[in-house]
């Protein structure tokens, strides 16, 4: 059970959460309740991540982050190491694959609250910061929930896009899932096998506990 | 109410630095190596970790992967390849001091799983038969395109006469290592691969094996180099120098590979 | 003093101008898609138009350079689904108005709110746990909890039944006399508006028809627009005629005396009667004086309707023309009217309105 690989997993998931999440609620705040024309095409910019295949997004990126690009040319002068093979490489693909995990839940929940709630809280003479803070994140806090259980388990799941720009770095790109590939081509079948299981049961029950707590955030807040 | 807040954002950017800054410290040096030679490297390190106490990354892929990741800025600082294209074009570009040494050379064989019922022998004669009676579904070498064992693998297989017949059944391991496991699995009806790897315990057990001659694929000769790179620190010079030295030697050896000349460009 | 509104929109199509006073409650009456919630919201801030001009006593709060936005508006509104924040309790909801106040005041002023609208006793449940009528009630104490200028009710009470709509209509009453701000309720329920409002708009596809004091505008409709929409069923086509130097109407063959103090010009015009206001005089009754324009005519039909019968009344020699007149069943009991005989009915001058074009 390769530990550090695990670690590093749970270290990048969590990350990815920070770096992503508040631009993403964000984002999906201002797509859900400004109209405008054009509109469908950042939609389906940021829905990108979930159709191209994870070669074309490694790709990508490692042009972008690479040592011969002008990003990765900066960092490397700056913090004296390469962005491509490293974690924070890493938490920059993590974070641009789950753009539409963490977006499209939020987006969702933000159009559900009812444009009469809106103007209420404008009536009651809120800012728009207040009404955010008090009104929306309560009344959107199941899809907000469901995009953070949606992107740490496709965090710990994701591999392509891992293996092309992280490398196979022990302890700093090694994640679990490309630890498990490690250990199968090494004929390890047996640890392979032990932290296949441990990752599907942390995946289950990240699902469940995800789909759990929506269902009952939603039913509170259901309106009779 | 907004101090809360206040509160929240200041534990956030916290964390936020604390996981993504990246790590300044002097780490343990990352040695990449071609998949081929993973058990034998593997040994030689913890061998060398337990003599100097000094720590190793180890990681492996394919020659031709490894090579485009340092293109790429991969932070490696020595590489063992199985081959010496790769070595010579890093070389080129000028990601290191020297032209690197060679090391070992690798022998390659056929491999022939338990449950399939033809012949392993080094003229592939048996192979040729199962082929002729349709016994071939899928056969495995590593990927010529990027790793000099699959190179080695279709010179063997140009040289018995059998490339083009057998291309419609090839399955390509993305590395030597996975062609291994394509081989071992009984997914396949047999491969071709590195013979440090059918040493293996694992591999022995699971069908048999025999050694191809090496003019066979002298088109490719796996002879394999080493090079350390730019940034190679002291440890990696001193894992370099150790795997000149006897007691490695002697580990490459064990795993079936051919030892250099003494005098060594 | 008053609140001024000009709005002019393009979807919906409104054209609306009015002066509304300060202090009374008022009614926008119309048919539904005639715009009058659109107005409400114009006058709240949240209809996305550049043609507004909106003041409420000296304070300009739509000019044309200037959009003041809503929560810097003395505005309380209740829309028509009440828009309850269902994660709050009615305390919560309430609370929410007063963001502005320290901890301790913002409870007291809260509960202030709630016992004026009568739903002190509820404040800790959740908008899903109450009924229709303790909604609106929790709605209104959330709108009225910033003591605002302008209280704003969209169809409040359309979704309540109506036992507990009598007992609303009271409270609200109550209310509006102990804060002395402006209503301005919108309905499409003119009994509703009668009830309640002592200045009536009458609106009818984005543009105002007629504006007055209640009375004034349920009893004088000033056009055939404004007397159909108050569902007034008597309007005829007649003529004003000069004779002997004094302006008649010419009804079929009937010659009615009209109003002294209206002076319209002779030619076709339209006439409204209100139902209620025609006199049944009975067959053996001499003539006096005092009954004005007299009219024969036939019983077309009677129907008894909850204390009420409704007559309709064919005048004779104008076969196609009905005359709606509402009795109360006393009247009719000592005198009984059947249907196919003659009666005479008056039509006083006064109860007869001139409709404009």
């Amino acid at each position: 059970m390769d530990w550090v690989a695990v670690v590093l997993s749970l270290k990048l998931a969590i990350a990815t959460q920070l770096l992503l999440l508040p631009p993403a609620i964000i984002g999906a705040r201002w797509l859900a309740l400004t109209p405008f024309r054009g509109k469908v095409w950042i939609e389906g910019l940021l829905a990108l991540p979930l159709v191209l295949p994870p070669t074309v997004i490694g790709y990508y990126l490692l042009v972008i982050m690479g040592s011969q690009s002008p990003l990765g040319r900066s960092f490397e002068n700056w913090w004296g190491q390469s962005l491509a093979f490293s974690f924070t490489g890493l938490v920059i693909a993590s974070a641009f694959i789950n753009i539409p995990f963490a977006v499209q839940p939020a987006q969702r929940a933000f159009e559900a609250i009812p444009t009469e709630l809106h103007e209420a809280a404008k009536c009651c003479g809120l800012t728009f910061w207040q009404s955010f803070h008090r009104i929306e994140l309560p009344l959107a806090w199941p899809g907000i929930l469901s995009a953070v259980m949606m992107t740490f388990a496709h965090t710990l799941g994701e591999f392509g896009v891992v293996l092309m720009v992280g490398g196979n770095i022990p302890g700093e790109t090694r994640t679990l899932a490309i630890s498990i590939y490690d250990r199968t081509q090494s004929f390890d079948f047996t640890a392979a096998g032990t932290m296949s299981l441990f990752l599907l049961l942390i995946s289950v029950a990240t699902i469940a506990v995800s789909y759990g707590l929506a269902e009952r955030l939603l039913r509170r807040r259901r309106l009779t | 109410m907004k101090n809360q807040s206040r509160g929240w954002l200041k534990i956030f950017g916290f964390l936020l630095l604390v996981i993504c800054v990246p790590q300044a410290h002097a780490a343990a040096p990352i040695v990449a190596a071609a998949s081929s030679i993973k058990f034998a490297l593997t040994e030689i390190a913890a061998g060398f970790e337990a003599e100097t106490g000094q720590a190793l990354k180890l990681t492996f892929g394919s020659s031709g992967s490894i090579t485009h990741q340092i293109e790429q800025g991969a932070p490696f600082e020595l590489f063992l390849a199985a081959d010496e294209n790769s070595i010579t074009r890093l070389a080129t570009q000028g990601f290191s001091q020297d032209g690197g040494r060679v090391y070992a050379s690798g022998r390659v064989g056929l491999f022939v799983p338990h449950a399939v019922q033809y012949q392993a022998d080094p003229q592939m004669a048996g192979l040729r038969s199962a082929l002729q009676q349709g016994q071939i579904k899928r056969f495995t070498i590593a990927n010529p395109a990027h790793a000099p064992y699959g190179r080695a693998a279709r010179a063997a297989l140009k040289s018995a006469g059998l490339w083009q017949e057998i291309q419609p059944f090839l399955a390509l391991g993305e590395n030597a290592s996975q062609a291994t496991q394509f081989a071992a699995s009984g997914a396949t009806q047999g491969g071709i691969i590195p013979l440090a790897l059918a040493r293996t315990p694992e591999i022995e057990t699971r069908g048999q094996f025999v050694l191809f001659p090496t003019d066979v694929h002298a088109d490719e000769p796996l002879h394999q180099r080493m090079l350390l790179l730019k940034n190679a620190g002291k440890v990696a010079r001193d894992f370099y120098a150790y795997l000149q030295q006897p007691v490695a030697q002697q580990i490459l050896a064990r795993y079936g590979f051919d030892l250099p000349a003494k005098e060594n460009p | 003093m008053s609140l001024r509104v000009a709005i002019y929109h393009h979807a919906p199509e409104l054209d609306f101008e009015a002066v509304i006073p300060v202090g009374q409650i008022s009614a926008l009456v119309g048919p539904s898609g005639s715009g009058k919630t659109s107005i409400l919201r114009g006058i709240a801030g949240l209809l996305k138009t550049r043609h507004a001009r909106i003041s409420l006593a000296n304070e300009d709060w739509d000019t044309q350079d200037l959009h003041r936005p809503t929560r810097e508006r003395s505005i309380g509104m209740v829309p028509q689904q009440h828009a309850l924040f269902p994660h709050l309790s009615v305390l919560g909801n309430v609370e929410m108005a007063l963001g502005h106040l320290g901890r301790a005041e913002k409870r007291q002023r809260a509960q202030e709110s709630l016992q004026l609208a009568q739903i002190a006793e509820l404040a800790n449940r959740r908008p899903q746990e109450l009924s229709g009528g303790q909604r609106q009630r929790a709605a209104l104490a959330r709108a009225i909890a910033r003591k605002p200028q302008l209280v704003l009710l969209d169809e409040p009470f359309s979704a309540i039944d109506r036992g507990m709509r009598k007992r609303l209509y009271l409270e609200l009453r109550h209310l509006h006399q102990q804060l002395h701000n402006t209503v301005l309720l919108v309905t499409h329920d003119l009994d509703e508006a009668a009830q309640l409002a002592s200045y009536l708009l009458l609106i009818d596809q984005g543009r105002l028809l007629q504006a007055g004091e209640t009375t004034q505008v349920l009893t004088q409709p000033r056009c055939e627009q404004a007397a159909r929409l108050l569902d007034i069923p008597n309007i005829f086509n007649a003529r004003i005629i000069e004779t002997a130097g004094q302006r008649q109407l010419q009804w079929g063959e009937h010659r009615l005396k009209i109003s002294a103090d209206i002076s319209p010009a002779c030619g076709k015009v339209k006439f409204a009667v209100l139902p209620q206001n025609p006199l049944l005089v009975k067959s053996d009754r001499p003539w006096g004086s005092h009954l004005e324009n007299p009219v024969s005519a036939l019983v077309r039909d009677i129907v008894t309707l909850g204390g009420e019968v409704v007559l309709w009344l064919q005048p004779l020699n104008m076969p196609e023309t009905r005359l709606q007149v509402r009795l109360p069943e006393r009247a009719i009991r000592r005198y009984p009217v059947i249907s196919g005989s003659q009666v005479t009915v008056c039509l006083r001058a006064a109860d007869i309105v001139l409709l404009e074009d």
